[in-house]
């Protein structure tokens, strides 16, 4: 009970987040077609709001309120706000880039009113379509602030359902029920992979809480079964990032979805997915930030994510050479960024490295990848919401490369924002996908240096990430140079849709600006994640604490004004 | 008789020594219980006594007489039907012990009006069902035509 009343007071964002999706429901089913078409506005104002309140709200980290245990709150620690903040950023973009999509549904035009003929509700499901966007985005921050195995089990499924329902609904063609039932399918797979690694981890220790079992983990070493679970657990969220033993879904799915969802897919289940593995992996390794002495990962799970890493990178990009329709193209490279951001998984925290002096900001592989997250989401986004800004003249989506020739002349804000936005894939210089691949590789680099007895891994994958960003320019500039060059296939016309257009513009603005001044951002986000979440996590001590804290269930109501009544 | 023969066995398996014996015993059991199920249905084939007819072989014995295929369509209203059972049945499941409880809250037993902030709690929860029931109407959950 107080343990569960402390949780909650830190869950404010996410209430405020759920209230915004029951909103979503009830204005969606309006009887008035204004408040109807104002869904959209509904959910961005609830972003607004929970991104207030991650700013008001207690977090994690530090002696905030004297009911409130930081212990609670283990997996990411200072990382929480940092991860919830750039969450609700993004999803203000794709709700902006995602408006406009189930209203151009046949069933949903059908339901609306016309003359002679009422509104039917029944028939009608523009609510749901933004409820779920905030439903999944709920659950990714609930991922970041896990602090429990079933905790992260459940905020893992939370993003993943709602996600299968916007893949399905999302086009009227049977491509998108195709791709959703892949996704479902496979999707439930591999929740059962990751589930049975979280069930080895609970029979390895008897504990299901991220503090205990990392005090266990430092008492008792990591057992094989251990081991066991949390290779499982990896290898079942690899599914979310869409690395490689579980990325066979990635291309069909995101074809068979509207360009929207997939910019959603290609972002949302990735940040959840790359929160649960800095959550999962940080119980066997990294000790020094969790209070205990400094530790990389277990050596096999180092070897398997090198794998992992430069596996992923290389398929994804190689056979993103190989594609002729731009949404397969993005999902390889979406693939392909997988495999980056686990060098930085790879890597860990700055503190593991600090005894070698290279404690620079180029050393820290956790605050690299939640910078890359940013700075990847911003890209792709946009890359994906200018693809869904144009139609071909039979109103069919975009597909191929033909379709995007010569769309300087006719649609030059749109290429200027996809020149933008693809150069800041590949990563080149003035824009923030470089800083995101110079960061990543700085940290593998001050890992190498640490002189551990895996170093020599390091190395090996800098040299396959610099070589796969050579190959991806292959398919990157060439979307920018048949968008610039190519003669003009003249079959395309641009959507009247002006929020998707300033969604996908204020995404690669966001690129753009970061890459110049990433100063805050960046600093913020390696200086959260380099902190040590937890620095009272003595074994023993989270446990003396939370029987002291054993009393009636009066003052944990008083604890705090966040837990008032409703 | 067989009661005290069987747990003769498994006490002397369980108490005789290494824990590996605590499972020979749960073997033991395991092997009694599917043994006896095998027996007596085989016992009953061969001493019973056998009659077969139309009758005997129908699905129900006894009772009223089987019409036409259980394999045919019904109206999918239904499963949305038993989702918003679901709903309110859950409703209850969490109103009951809350009632329960709800009385030993309050009173001078415990000061500061406990009692209200758990009424406040539960309204809230009842709200979240209604918010429920009126998506459902709607959405013409309860339309039966």
């Amino acid at each position: 009970m107080n343990v569960f009343m402390d949780k909650l007071a830190l869950l404010w964002p996410e209430v405020a987040m759920m209230l915004g999706a029951v909103a979503c429901l009830l204005a969606g089913l309006s009887s008035r077609q204004s408040l109807r078409k104002a869904t959209p506005a509904v959910a961005m104002l609830a972003l607004v709001v929970a991104a207030v309140l991650v700013r008001l709200v207690p977090n994690a980290q530090g002696a905030y309120d004297p009911g409130v245990d930081p212990s609670h709150f283990l997996g990411l620690g200072g990382m929480v706000p940092f991860v919830k903040m750039s969450v609700l950023a993004l999803g203000l973009i794709l709700v902006m880039v995602a408006s406009g999509t189930p209203e151009a549904l046949r069933q949903v035009i059908a339901a609306e009113a016309k003359e002679g003929k009422a509104f039917e509700p029944g028939d009608c499901f523009r609510g749901e379509f933004y409820a779920f966007m905030l439903f999944s985005l709920t659950g990714v921050m609930l991922c970041a602030g896990a602090s429990d195995l079933v905790w992260l089990f459940l905020a893992l499924e939370l993003t993943s359902l709602p996600t299968y329902v916007m893949a399905a609904t999302s086009r009227d063609k049977p491509a998108a029920q195709e791709s959703a039932v892949k996704y479902f399918f496979l999707g439930a797979m591999s929740a059962a992979v990751f589930l049975y690694g979280f069930a080895l981890i609970y029979t390895a220790t008897g504990l299901t809480e991220f503090g205990p079992i990392v005090a266990y983990v430092e008492q008792n070493g990591v057992s094989p079964m251990m081991l066991t679970g949390v290779v499982l657990a990896v290898v079942g969220i690899c599914f979310k990032i869409a690395a490689v033993p579980m990325h066979f879904y990635t291309a069909d799915v995101y074809e068979g979805a509207a360009t929207p969802v997939t910019a959603f897919l290609a972002f949302v289940p990735k940040t959840a997915g790359f929160v649960s593995l800095i959550g999962i992996l940080g119980l066997v390794g990294w000790g020094e930030s969790h209070g205990g002495t400094a530790s990389e990962l277990p050596e096999p799970l180092v070897y398997l994510l090198a794998l992992i890493a430069v596996l992923t990178m290389t398929v994804g990009n190689v056979l993103g050479l190989m594609q002729q329709r731009i949404k397969r193209v993005l999902a390889y490279s979406s693939i392909a960024h997988s495999g980056y951001m686990l060098v930085g998984l790879l890597v860990g925290p700055e503190a593991v490295h600090a005894a070698t002096g290279s404690n620079t900001l180029l050393s820290n592989g956790l605050a690299a990848v939640l910078f890359y997250l940013v700075a990847y989401g911003l890209s792709t986004v946009s890359s994906f919401a200018v693809v869904a800004c144009m139609s071909r003249a039979d109103g069919s989506e975009v597909e191929t490369y033909d379709d995007l020739a010569g769309m300087r002349q006719r649609h030059p804000f749109l290429s200027g924002v996809l020149l933008v936005s693809v150069i800041s894939l590949v990563g080149l210089p003035p824009l923030v996908g470089f800083l995101g691949k110079l960061y990543l590789i700085g940290s593998a680099y001050a890992a190498a240096s640490a002189g551990s007895a895996t170093a020599w891994v390091y190395p090996a994958v800098v040299v396959a990430m610099v070589l796969n960003s050579a190959i991806s320019a292959g398919y990157y500039l060439r979307i920018a140079a048949v968008a610039f060059f190519g003669t003009d296939s003249g079959q395309t016309v641009e959507l009247d849709l002006p929020t998707r257009r300033w969604g996908a513009a204020i995404a690669a603005g966001a690129a753009l600006l970061l890459g110049g001044l990433p100063g805050n951002l960046l600093v913020e986000s390696s200086r959260k994640a380099a902190e040590p979440p937890l620095p009272n996590a003595v074994p023993g001590a989270t446990l003396d604490r939370q029987n002291a804290d054993d009393t009636p269930p009066r003052e944990t109501a008083e604890a705090g004004p966040a837990s008032a009544p409703h | 008789m067989v009661n005290v023969m069987m747990k003769g066995v498994i006490m002397t398996l369980a108490e005789s020594g290494s824990s590996f014996n605590h499972y020979a015993a749960l073997g033991v059991l395991l092997l009694m219980a599917v043994g006896f199920g095998v027996a007596n249905v085989t016992l009953t084939t061969f001493l019973g006594p056998s009659r077969k007819g139309e009758v005997k072989g129908t699905v129900y014995e006894s009772g009223m007489n089987p019409i036409g295929s259980a394999r045919r369509r019904f109206n999918v209203r239904f499963f949305i039907l038993a989702m918003t059972f679901l709903l309110f049945d859950v409703e209850i499941v969490f109103l009951y012990p809350w009632a329960v409880t709800f009385p030993s809250l309050g009173g001078e037993a415990v000061d500061g009006g406990l009692d209200l902030l758990f009424l406040g709690r539960m309204l809230f929860f009842v709200l979240t069902t209604i918010v429920a029931f009126v998506y459902a109407w709607r959405k013409g959950v309860f339309r039966y035509d």
